[in-house]
């Protein structure tokens, strides 16, 4: 009776919440890929296992678990396939498509955090990036999550091989996010798409 | 995909037994002006929870902020509630849905897809006071009396009061979790319609409204939206049906017309929202209904900058066969009109480039240049330019 | 701290006598500090009626008692130890960046409600080991206070109903959830942003919130081990 899109985008803001309960593993210091998307980290992090509600190729890291900070990894998207699993045929989440300009890439990606229950969502700062040798583009992100925490964030999209590898830093404006800040750009920059 | 099996039952639970509650609709003293509960009765239990779910609205990302806004939704609730204005505080919300909810603490919610979608004050005033009757005549209170009084043994229903069925208790502990029965609903829009009339507003309003939410319905991309009923706020299990709209026609027949120029002093006051409103109904993901609702909001002849540049945004966003040259039209249609966002020309230039035609592309991309000085994003269409000079010299 | 109740509803069990789970972070002095200024913010308690039919219904009453009560008790406590009290309505507090170290105070407190309290944690963290960070300084600041101490309760009491159904249902072999009330506390040191102590205790009956003597059991299992 509460409209079923409702229920839905609840029911995949748990996206994080059920996790607390799947098997989570250590990340030592040094290289972890999801698929072809590959990292290096300086420090150890948690894989936080296996998502309800996104696809098999998004990996979420943190640190001190994913209402501080949240690093998904996702391996090539293929055109058609979306990060977040749509609750109903009805109720779509978005899809990436091949020959996006750099706006609708980030535009694929705002309208993701929306569907992730992000409100006030703004993208800053768009700018080319080099991924080993392949280009890709890095941005900004501010936004709230639905109890009005702010929260910011980078990204990282390259495009290979009619692929997108997606990498996503989430944390709350407060302490969080600068705390852990250098890592992450780290990590950003030492990220290769293999294979 | 595996819905949370709390969840399920959850549902399930509340659905079942609001399907029983709508035969059954006890008789309810109409409030008076200031009650309060006694702290120690269900009702006062609901009153503390209501008052909760207020302190949380105040808090949430999605709260409209802006204060002429609210002051002016508060005043046009305060009109039709008449010697009930002292019990309402209103909050207006983001979010891209028809709807409109009252909390048996007076609290109101006004959700941004409603304000896009009433087309004037009195359409907008006729929902609030649908919203005032439930409240005015206690149906959510007797809703859930009746709900409670089923003992029903094998309803175990465990309503954590957190997480995923917490986000659900929030809205529902605004009385809309409990379905209101068609007795209810039918009360309420007639109640709405006398508070409306006698506060001056348009009898005619309340059908039209109703009736034009029934062909957004039937404008869905999706084939089971457009089967399925049509609803005057997202937690009803009781549709808009054609005889709630011809009780309102039949009502309003024969009485005064509306008042001159009332569609474009609403437009005022929700004009400079509906960039931002728009891209929260994009976002739904359904075209059809999003182009439905942009034609609707075109239908006076103002704001075509804008509409045109979102109705070039949704045909840009579904991608189906023919798409691409709506897109084209919609925003060359656009950039000829005074309003028209700058993002337009770059918009035009990249589906100019798309569709093959370079020297209009370059024509736009300039154009979008020497009109976004600051523009975060000038790098990529220079990017863009130089590409296309490059192809070009080749 | 919506989902922090999700968490608490997963793991509610039946309880006989107070349960508590004390986390405190490393490198505490030996001896706790004298006089210390408190921020207490008023205790977030829920408590509901669980029917027979299953529905919690909201209790305004007992709410409101135990609020009082807890409250009571845990000021009774702090002050019986000469230190200093003030009180914060944290629904006046949510402007500005006041309002945003609030809510992320409740994001710290569900981290460590799902990693901070079970075996082995998060293996990126060692220790029992979270914070605030430097916006605690502001609260510091503003209410002249060393320490803030929250105060979380939920549960709900099964009906006369519900007891005869569950005394029934046990009869035939089939079990159903009972109800149980929990309640956490945190202190978090302002001028780092620490939270220096943690605790979750489950109530016994005999530790029922809304009576005054019952708040008082419960709040002496609840603050336990609390370096104050």
């Amino acid at each position: 009776m509460i409209a079923r899109h409702l229920r839905a985008a609840t029911a995949i803001a748990a996206l994080v919440v059920l996790s607390a309960c799947a098997t989570i593993k250590p990340v030592p210091a040094g290289p972890y890929a999801s698929g072809g998307n590959q990292i290096t980290v300086g420090r150890t992090w948690t894989d936080m296992g296996p998502l309800f509600g996104a696809s098999r190729g998004v990996r979420l890291l943190s640190i001190d678990g994913p209402q501080l900070n949240r690093l998904f990894v996702i391996d090539g998207l293929k055109a058609g396939e979306f990060i977040l699993r749509p609750a109903s045929k009805e109720r779509p989440t978005p899809t990436w498509k091949a020959g996006l300009t750099p706006t609708e890439q980030v535009e694929f990606l705002a309208d993701t955090l929306a569907a992730m229950q992000y409100h006030r969502i703004e993208t800053d700062n768009l700018r080319p990036v080099k991924v080993g040798e392949r280009s890709g583009v890095r941005f900004d992100i501010s936004a709230q999550t639905v109890d009005g925490l702010n929260i910011s964030g980078i990204a990282q999209l390259v495009e290979a091989q009619d692929r997108l590898y997606v990498l996503l830093y989430l944390a709350p404006a407060e302490h969080y996010f600068e705390a852990t800040r250098a890592e992450v750009e780290a990590i950003m920059a030492s990220a290769r798409v293999t294979g | 995909m595996k819905r949370h099996p709390t969840l399920r039952a959850a549902i399930t639970s509340v659905l079942a037994a609001s399907v029983a509650v709508s035969t059954v609709s006890p008789a309810f003293a109409q409030r008076t002006v200031g009650q309060r509960p006694d702290i120690t009765t269900d009702e006062g239990g609901l009153w503390a929870q209501s008052d909760k779910a207020e302190m949380e609205a105040k808090t949430k990302a999605e709260l409209n902020r802006d204060p002429e806004l609210t002051l002016y939704v508060r005043e046009v609730a305060c009109r039709v509630a008449a010697e009930y204005c002292s019990d309402i505080r209103v909050y207006v919300m983001d979010r891209p849905y028809f709807n409109a909810s009252m909390a048996s603490n007076g609290y109101m919610e006004v959700w941004s897809g409603l304000m896009l979608r009433a087309r004037s004050e009195s359409e907008l005033a006729f929902v609030l006071g649908h919203e005032v009757s439930h409240f005015s005549h206690g149906h959510s209170l007797a809703t859930w009396r009746t709900m409670k009084s089923r003992s029903n043994v094998g309803m175990v229903l465990m309503l954590a009061g957190g997480g995923i069925v917490g986000s659900l208790l929030y809205l529902g502990v605004m009385s809309t979790v409990f379905a209101f029965s068609r007795e209810q609903e039918t009360e309420a829009d007639r109640l709405s319609f006398e508070r409306t009339v006698k506060a001056g507003y348009d009898p005619a309003a309340a059908a039209a409204l109703w009736l034009s939410l029934r062909e957004e319905t039937a404008a869905s991309d999706f084939p089971k939206t457009r089967a399925s009923d049509t609803r005057g706020s997202i937690f009803n299990t009781h549709p808009i049906t054609p005889d709630r709209i011809a009780a309102l026609e039949a009502l309003a027949a024969g009485r005064a017309a509306p008042s001159e120029g009332e569609r474009a002093r609403y437009r005022a006051q929700i004009r400079k929202f509906l960039p931002a409103w728009l891209v929260d109904d994009l976002r739904r993901r359904d075209y059809g209904q999003t182009l439905h609702l942009i034609d609707r909001l075109a239908a006076d002849g103002e704001d075509l900058g804008v509409l045109e540049f979102y109705r070039g945004e949704a045909f840009r966003r579904r991608r189906l066969d023919g798409d691409q040259d709506k897109a084209l039209e919609a925003y060359a249609s656009a950039s000829g009109r005074p309003d028209a966002p700058v993002a337009v020309w770059r918009e035009l230039g990249d589906m100019l480039g798309k569709s093959g035609k370079p020297m209009e592309a370059r024509a736009a991309w300039e154009t979008y240049l020497a009109k976004a000085i600051d523009a975060e994003d000038r790098w990529l269409v220079e990017a863009s330019l130089k590409k296309l000079n490059e192809g070009s010299e080749s | 701290m919506t989902r922090l109740a999700a968490l608490v509803a997963a793991c509610l069990m039946m309880a006989a006598c107070t349960t508590t789970n004390v986390k405190s972070a490393a490198g505490l002095p030996a001896a706790p500090p004298r006089e210390a200024r408190v921020l207490l913010a008023q205790p977030d308690i829920e408590l509901q009626l669980l029917t027979a039919s299953g529905l919690l219904e909201p209790r305004a009453d007992w709410t409101t008692s135990a609020r009082t009560n807890m409250q009571a008790a845990v000021e009774t406590t702090l002050k019986g130890r000469s230190h200093s009290l003030t009180v914060l309505d944290p629904t006046t507090a949510m402007e500005g960046r006041e309002g945003q170290v609030l809510r992320l105070n409740g994001a710290v407190g569900n981290s460590i409600l799902a990693y901070g309290l079970m075996g082995a944690g998060l293996p990126s963290k060692s220790g029992f080991d979270w914070t605030l960070g430097e916006g605690a300084q502001l609260l510091a600041v503003k209410y002249g206070s060393d320490y803030a101490l929250f105060v979380y309760g939920r549960g709900s009491y099964s009906s006369g109903g519900r007891v005869a159904m569950m005394i029934g249902a046990a009869a035939l072999g089939v079990s159903i959830p009972m109800g149980g009330q929990q309640a956490f506390a945190s202190l978090v040191e302002l001028k780092t942003g620490k939270v220096v102590w943690f605790n979750q205790a489950i109530a016994s009956p005999n530790a029922d919130m809304r009576s005054a003597e019952g708040a008082a059991i419960l709040t002496e299992a609840l603050l336990k081990g609390l370096p104050l």
